[in-house]
């Protein structure tokens, strides 16, 4: 059997491992399954960047028809990803900060870092300072559905205000709380 | 590199701001909201025509065309909010740009107190004074060169210009003139005969005999 590389109909490129039978079975060994799990969560992350998914949720694994199925079931060799094994995988790529339980205190479904909050507070600042709304007041929604669609269009509030905290630290950002919500000040950098 | 950098304090009128921005966007999520009510009454309505319920359809078309009319009001409120938003934020611009004028206009003021009238008319007297000044130190070193060193500067003007017109003569020199016909190898005399010289070419080569 011969392993290729397969590009899916949306035009994500999957790796050569993708074809491999043994890559949806949990393996006893834990030097391969280490591997496995480090293959998965990084075709994850690559497939979240690819079609701007923000979550994944056990269930996706177990239903079909979902924005996952491309890269869950490989209907080729007929083999697909099942919950048990995601849920290693998750809990995997949460220890090492490429994932976070959202909501908290569960274990079915995470947030997604294929972009740090860092990476993301940088994106955000360049926006802010891009299109001119330096030091203007600014609310969430503001941010996640601009009049321009940008990168940072749907993006999670939970992100959001990971990278606004970023940026608070180290004052390039005031964040402004008032009864109704939140808001948000990007402040210009003076002085080096 | 700019970590103590001090946080502007957050003022009333920030807060004001912020608020009216967070009505805006819940108009904005109304909004939304009631464009899903319309989209999903008109399914409705289809739905029901389609099994024959035509009084059915008739009530959910009147639902929507109620929300209909909700949603052209919260445009209207929308369009006030958005207004007042812009206002407030225009007025912050002008009244940073009256800040600036007033610190350019201070800063003018001090310039002009260091550099009164008077103090530039002694200034520019003074200037003329020294240059008057400069000119009889010339004069009287100029008079004291004795005829002999006079002789002598002037011969060397002279080698001078001498000098500068050698250097440039030899540039004068003739050239051979471009040649106006069209060179021609005689290795290719055969094929060129056969070859059909487009027309521009052939006013200008002579074809051979």
């Amino acid at each position: 059997m011969s392993y290729s590389t397969h590009t899916t109909p949306s035009g994500f490129l999957l790796p050569s491992i993708h074809a491999a039978q043994a890559f949806y079975t949990k393996q006893r060994n834990q030097q391969t399954q280490a591997i496995f799990t480090e293959n998965w969560s990084r075709l994850i992350l690559a497939y979240a960047r690819h079609k701007r998914l923000f979550t994944l949720r056990l269930e996706d694994a177990e239903t079909s028809g979902n924005p996952w199925d491309e890269i869950f079931r490989n209907t080729r060799i007929n083999r697909r990803l099942f919950p048990n094994h995601l849920s290693h995988i998750l809990q995997d790529m949460v220890s090492k900060n490429l994932a976070v339980y959202d909501p908290p205190k569960q274990t079915s479904s995470v947030l997604l870092f294929w972009r740090t909050p860092e990476e993301w507070a940088d994106v955000l600042y360049e926006w802010a300072d891009s299109t001119g709304l330096m030091n203007s007041i600014l609310t969430f929604y503001d941010i996640t559905e601009p009049v321009v669609p940008s990168q940072l269009s749907d993006i999670p509030v939970a992100i959001l205000r990971r990278a606004i905290n970023v940026l608070v630290k180290v004052n390039r950002a005031q964040l402004i709380a008032v009864a109704d919500g939140e808001g948000v000040r990007f402040l210009a950098q003076t002085g080096r | 590199m700019g970590g103590n950098q001090s946080v502007p304090k957050i003022t009333k009128q920030d807060r004001a701001i912020l608020d009216l921005k967070l009505q805006r966007d819940k108009v904005k999520q109304y909004q939304k909201r009631i464009q899903g009510i319309l989209d999903r009454e008109h399914e409705i309505a289809k739905q029901h025509l389609a099994v024959g319920q035509k009084d059915r359809a008739i009530f959910a078309l009147r639902k929507r065309k109620y929300q209909e009319s909700l949603l052209a009001k919260t445009d209207g409120q929308l369009e006030n909010l958005e207004k007042l938003v812009s206002t407030i934020e225009f007025s912050l611009v002008e009244v940073s740009i009256m800040h600036g004028l007033q610190q350019g206009n201070e800063v003018l003021k001090e310039i002009h107190k260091e550099m009164n009238i008077e103090a530039v008319e002694k200034l520019l007297e003074e200037t003329a004074e020294a240059r008057e000044y400069q000119r009889e130190i010339d004069d009287m070193l100029a008079n004291t060169l004795s005829a002999d060193d006079e002789e002598a500067v002037q011969n060397e003007l002279r080698q001078l210009q001498e000098e500068a017109f050698v250097t440039e003569a030899p540039i004068r020199m003739e050239l051979p003139s471009v040649p106006t016909e069209r060179p021609v190898s005689k290795v290719e005399e055969g094929r060129e005969e056969e070859r059909i010289p487009d027309p521009e070419q052939r006013e200008r080569v002579p074809v051979l005999a």
